[in-house]
């Protein structure tokens, strides 16, 4: 009774926000890029798939503690590992800091032996801004219908110091766990933490 | 040899890491230099307001509290010896914008203060652990300490001109208390926007502005800010992702005078129009309101009450006249609900935080209620009749009397909100208000349906036992159910009051009885001087009553139970320690049931340290604003409740049934790191 009750409340709260941008419980924004081998990829080509968006640049502090502490290597791996596609996103400019020719992108992923499925190459910002990406590391995850049900940060700790991923809560992990076996994700937005995008 | 070598190596490294050797009293590293800006001797008796200075390469900068859209605020971790130190009190920032985003920070140069105060005469020494972010369009983090050592000696701290000339001119940042300026902020928003007003009690401000200090909600970009005549109006945009939080907090600038804000909850009086509920809710609500009337009439306040008042329904055969008294009955009830429930409706509107059993929250009711347990179990031992009895026995059925019946249970009734109440009675909270009546309506019919159906029910009636002796012996059995009940009501009170409440409750109970014995003289005169008495002592005591406050009302719970605070549980909750929280009132009786059954066994105790969680009492015993705010955040507005926090926010929250069991508190399940 209860449940009725409270899922019947939370179904009449004002839902609608009209910005284009990805919000948790909305269907993904599309996006159209070319990744560092060339190949083009959209939204619809993981359609069917969790699907985690991971923006990055490879000298901000933040993503080097990810990259450094090994952090996102393995959450890659443990996903990838589970037939979730892990998109690698650069946003970062031409000129700017983290970017990276098509060349240079894959260098750098095999040096950080990265694991993700493939390096999006998004010089343009057009594919950051239809998300709302604000900061490096930014992360998202798409269920396999096509919608957003995470938006945020890594984890809960804004520090640049690796010791704390240890005892931090990583929001990606648990969200991908829990929907990946059905569950409700318990936090489905966070705040973004980290260097802004370079756009 | 090669141990040596490694660790060479390893402080090599660790110094190259941190960029200093040595932690002294200020330290360079890219782009920042830190230092203090202390006395060179504290003052023994009184506060110093202390800083430490971050100078940065031109247009760098360093952040506030909340960050804005990326970045990362300092963090400050301070071991002080000899000393207490205060958190770290942020000037307010700038708005900085890089790119399309804003951060909210300081550009070329800041100071962090903290209040220091010595704990004795020896000399004071500080440690601070540091860990920043100094950002242009890239940005490098670092990490460092800045250490101290200090005497303390004479009345005032002796700072150099030059310190106190750069801490005078940074501490006009640190906001001062916005309760206590003239300035207040109430907000509104839409789905996309939210708008706070600023008013002022005296004259408005020629400039302001306003920061949000939640990261999360608010987008830290420029909000718009328009002025009429008697507020200023600051318009934020929502972040599209971020959860709504229950009070917002803001730094105000008033022409550069900074004041701080916090607590502020959106208005519900702009919004006059409540959530209306779908039909389906509505209904599933009514149902359950209905069965936790009826569930009332077996609580142990009402149930003597009641089946004296159908056992009396044996003597009269005549059907019509039994259904004119079912009708009446219910008809008192229904009264008492709709007045009471819009006495509730307009407290609400007048924004008093209330809930169902506020009543009891006075002590005068709690005493009146004593008062009329008293005589009730009086009456029943047969010590007096009444002239005309609300709990009349005789045949003859006076339609006050079933009217007064109805009235009387429903506040007998107030104390024991059973089960299914809860849900109910909370949404009531929430809901627009005619739908709320409706709710209390439908509370008052279930409690009414039992009896109203007996008297409406041949088959039923007829499956009665016969009249007879049996009636009185049952009657005055039923005395010790209220004086019972007459027992727990003056333990409420006492948790109330104090003793100063027993011995006035006592008086009252004294001369109230003595008045019915002289009242029971054939002579007028006595008869006259009896009621004056029962009113005198009545009068007295209830008045005085209002006026004691319980001196030590500390409840008498175990030390593993902590009395409730928002910060306690919020504080556990970002450590990762799991929470339960039992909100109870000594008036609740299902509350004490649980406490005694469940809640302050060994086993429960077990449950609790092994799963390593915090236990917390919010006692609503007295009124208790804070506490009716957590309850109607949970959507409810009764007690017990009983929610347990194992997520690291207020949003992940289980709510237990009401009446618990042992299980229940050994199947919770702590919040696991993944």
């Amino acid at each position: 009774m209860k449940k009725i009750l409270i899922i019947s409340l939370m179904a009449l709260l004002p839902a609608a926000f009209a910005q284009a941008e990805a919000i948790p419980g909305k269907p993904a924004p599309a996006f159209d890029v070319k990744d560092a081998n060339g190949k083009a990829r959209s939204l619809a080509d993981s359609k069917g798939k969790w699907t985690v968006l991971e923006w990055t640049n490879k000298d901000c502090p933040y993503v080097k503690k990810h990259y450094e502490s090994n952090n996102m290597q393995s959450l890659q791996k443990t996903y990838t590992g589970k037939n979730v596609v892990w998109y690698s996103v650069i946003s970062s400019a031409k000129g700017n800091q983290g970017h990276l020719s098509a060349a240079d992108a894959l260098k750098n992923a095999n040096d950080k032996k990265s694991s993700a499925s493939a390096i999006l190459l998004d010089d343009s910002g057009a594919m950051g801004k239809a998300y709302g990406a604000k900061t490096t590391p930014h992360m998202y995850i798409i269920d396999p219908t096509g919608n957003i049900v995470y938006a945020g940060g890594i984890d809960n700790n804004d520090s640049a110091d690796q010791k704390v991923i240890s005892t931090s809560k990583n929001y990606v992990a648990a969200a991908l766990d829990a929907g990946m076996a059905g569950k409700k994700i318990e936090t489905s937005s966070a705040r973004p933490y980290g260097c802004s995008v370079k756009y | 040899m090669r141990q040596i070598v490694l660790s060479t190596l390893y402080l090599l490294i660790a110094s190259l890491f941190s960029q200093l050797s040595f932690a002294g009293e200020s330290l360079k590293a890219d782009h920042i230099k830190i230092s203090w800006l202390i006395p060179n001797s504290f003052s023994e008796n009184t506060e110093t307001l202390i800083g430490i200075r971050f100078q940065m390469d031109e247009h760098w900068h360093v952040y506030w509290k909340n960050p804005g859209d990326s970045g990362a605020a300092p963090k400050f971790r301070i071991v002080a010896k000899n000393a207490s130190v205060s958190e770290v009190l942020w000037p307010y920032p700038s708005r900085l914008p890089i790119a399309h985003l804003t951060n909210l920070g300081y550009d070329d140069e800041t100071v962090y203060f903290f209040k220091i105060k010595p704990n004795s005469s020896s000399p004071i020494e500080l440690e601070a652990n540091l860990e920043w972010l100094v950002c242009k369009d890239e940005c490098v983090p670092g990490f460092g300490q800045v250490n101290f050592s200090r005497p303390v000696k004479g009345n005032s701290s002796n700072f150099t001109s030059e310190s106190l000339l750069i801490l005078k001119k940074f501490e006009k940042r640190i906001p001062s208390q916005g309760l206590n300026s003239p300035y207040r902020i109430e907000v509104s928003d839409t789905p996309a926007e939210l708008t706070a007003k600023v008013s002022s009690q005296t004259i408005l401000p020629e400039k302001i502005d306003l920061f949000p200090v939640d990261p999360d909600y608010l987008q830290p970009s420029q909000p718009k800010i328009s002025r009429n005549q008697v507020t200023y109006e600051v318009t934020f945009k929502k972040s599209s992702t971020a959860q709504k939080p229950d009070r917002f907090a803001f730094v105000l600038t008033a022409d550069s005078q900074p004041y701080d804000f916090s607590d502020i909850r959106l208005s519900v009086a702009s919004n006059n129009s409540k959530e209306s509920l779908s039909l389906a809710v509505l209904l599933v609500l009514l149902g359950s309101a209905l069965l936790g009337g009826i569930f009332l009439n077996l609580m142990p306040c009402v149930f003597p009450v009641i089946s004296i008042k159908a056992i009396s329904l044996l003597k009269n055969d005549n059907p019509k006249a039994r259904a004119r008294d079912g009708i009446l009955y219910t008809l008192g009830v229904l009264t008492t609900f709709a007045g009471l429930g819009a006495g509730f409706l307009i407290l609400r509107n007048l924004g008093s935080s209330v809930g169902w059993g506020f009543q009891l929250q006075s002590p005068s009711v709690v005493l009146s209620l004593i008062l009329l347990f008293w005589l009730m179990a009086l009456n029943f031992l047969g010590v007096f009749e009444f002239g005309t009895s609300v709990m009349n026995s005789s045949a003859s059925i006076r339609w006050q009397s079933s009217f007064g019946t109805g009235i009387l249970s429903v506040f007998i009734a107030a104390p024991c909100t059973g089960p299914f109440m809860g849900t109910a009675l909370g949404a009531t909270a929430t809901m627009p208000g005619y739908q709320a009546m409706i709710v209390f309506l439908a509370l008052g019919l279930g409690l009414a349906l039992p009896y109203l159906l007996l008297t409406l029910s041949h088959p039923l009636a007829r499956r009665m036992p016969k009249p007879g002796a049996w009636m009185e012996t049952l009657k005055q059995f039923f005395a010790f159910p209220l004086f019972a009940t007459v027992l727990w009501l003056l333990w409420v009170l006492g948790q109330q009051t104090g003793s100063q409440g027993w011995l006035v409750s006592g008086i009252a109970l004294l001369g109230v009885s003595f008045a019915i014995w002289l009242g029971q003289s054939k002579k007028k005169f006595w008869v006259l001087l009896a009621w004056l008495t029962a009113i005198i002592t009545i009068v007295y005591s209830v008045h005085k009553v209002r006026t004691f406050d319980a001196e030590g009302s500390q409840s008498s719970f175990s030390n593993d139970w902590q009395i409730y605070t928002e910060q306690k549980l919020t504080t556990a909750l970002k450590n990762g320690q799991p929470v339960f929280v039992d909100f109870t009132a000594a008036w609740c009786i299902t509350c004490q049931v649980n406490k005694k059954n469940v809640l302050e066994t060994a086993d429960a105790d077990i449950a609790f340290r092994t799963k390593n969680i915090l236990r917390l009492k919010a006692d609503w015993t007295k009124q208790d604003p804070l506490i009716t705010q957590a309850l109607s955040r949970l959507r409810r507005n009764s007690v017990p409740v009983y929610a347990f926090y194992s997520g690291k926010d207020l949003e992940s929250h289980e709510l237990l049934p009401q009446i618990l069991t042992i299980e229940m508190i050994e199947n919770l399940i702590p919040y696991k790191e993944e």
